[in-house]
């Protein structure tokens, strides 16, 4: 079967206007740059600089580990930002969970990563009620 | 009695000189930069232009010459891959990396100063971004060459050799 002409990468497709879409969501991977931020910053896309392919790597499994260790409450992906040696994760969490708990998790995940990866890693956490919407699509 | 504490405190610093642990004083002459080149990439303008403004700021509050700030054209990487996993040659998919440049000249340094500078820099480059560094350095004429080799042999006498 031939494939359809339309490219389906990052997009949500329209549906009736019942479904809350987020600003990262809404716009489609070509905006990056223009009307979108980056969610992982590191250098080793820049010309010249090498390590790309170990930071996508690193990147892929703290997505997939702050995803497990907040489960349900992770409102937008997490933005991962590499400063010389320290890892800073900047996440927006919803408000199911007590905040002594959000203490100890927050503890957890920067010991934990700190003994896999062998750097410092910062984890900055923000509470919000809801996921904010942009659009109704 | 407070003007009586005051004087005793004043007596007590001049018998206790204050060192400072982070300010060392060395005899040695210090290495002179002719140029201080720095070259600065990134995948967003917005932040290399802020960068820029901070950097250029830092310089001029401590008293370093800038020669001059350029801005090379940023370099795009294009790569065509194939859209499907299996079949459908005709369809592909482009990706493209941006890398914008920023280059700072600073002219006539101390190594102190180079180092301090570069120190407070490097400290609050943002994530995302990269950079080089590249230093002249200015060094005195060694001995051996100071005079010209033709002035210093002997005058050999211009025999003329006829054929």
């Amino acid at each position: 079967s031939p494939l359809s002409p339309q490219t389906r990468a990052a997009r949500v497709r329209a549906g009736k206007g019942d479904k809350m879409v987020t600003y990262e969501q809404a716009h489609a991977p070509h905006y990056i740059g223009h009307r979108k931020g980056w969610l992982s910053l590191h250098t080793g896309n820049l010309c010249g600089e090498a390590g790309a392919a170990q930071r996508a790597l690193e990147d892929a499994f703290l997505r997939r580990f702050l995803a497990g260790t907040f489960p349900g409450l992770l409102l937008d992906e997490p933005v991962l930002k590499r400063r010389g040696n320290l890892l800073v994760l900047c996440a927006l969490l919803g408000r199911a969970l007590p905040p002594h708990k959000l203490y100890f998790l927050q503890g957890y995940c920067e010991t934990l990563l700190g003994h896999f990866y062998k750097c410092p890693v910062r984890l900055e956490l923000q509470t919000l009620p809801a996921r904010l919407p942009y659009k109704f699509i | 009695t407070l003007m009586g504490a005051r004087l005793a405190a004043s007596h007590g610093d001049r018998q206790e000189p204050k060192t400072n642990p982070l300010v060392s004083i060395s005899d040695e002459p210090e290495t002179l930069y002719k140029r201080l080149s720095i070259l600065v990439k990134g995948h967003d303008r917005a932040v290399l232009d802020s960068y820029e403004y901070f950097a250029v700021l830092a310089a001029k509050e401590l008293g370093i010459s800038i020669e001059k700030v350029d801005k090379p054209p940023k370099t795009i990487e294009r790569f065509t891959l194939l859209k499907s996993v299996h079949i459908y040659k005709k369809h592909r998919v482009q990706y493209e990396m941006r890398t914008h440049y920023m280059c700072l000249e600073l002219k006539y340094l101390t190594s102190s100063t180079a180092a301090v500078y570069l120190e407070y820099v490097q400290r609050n480059l943002p994530e995302g971004v990269a950079m080089e560094v590249k230093k002249t350095k200015i060094e005195k004429i060694p001995e051996h060459i100071q005079k010209p080799v033709w002035d210093t042999l002997p005058q050999v006498e211009e025999t003329e050799v006829k054929s």
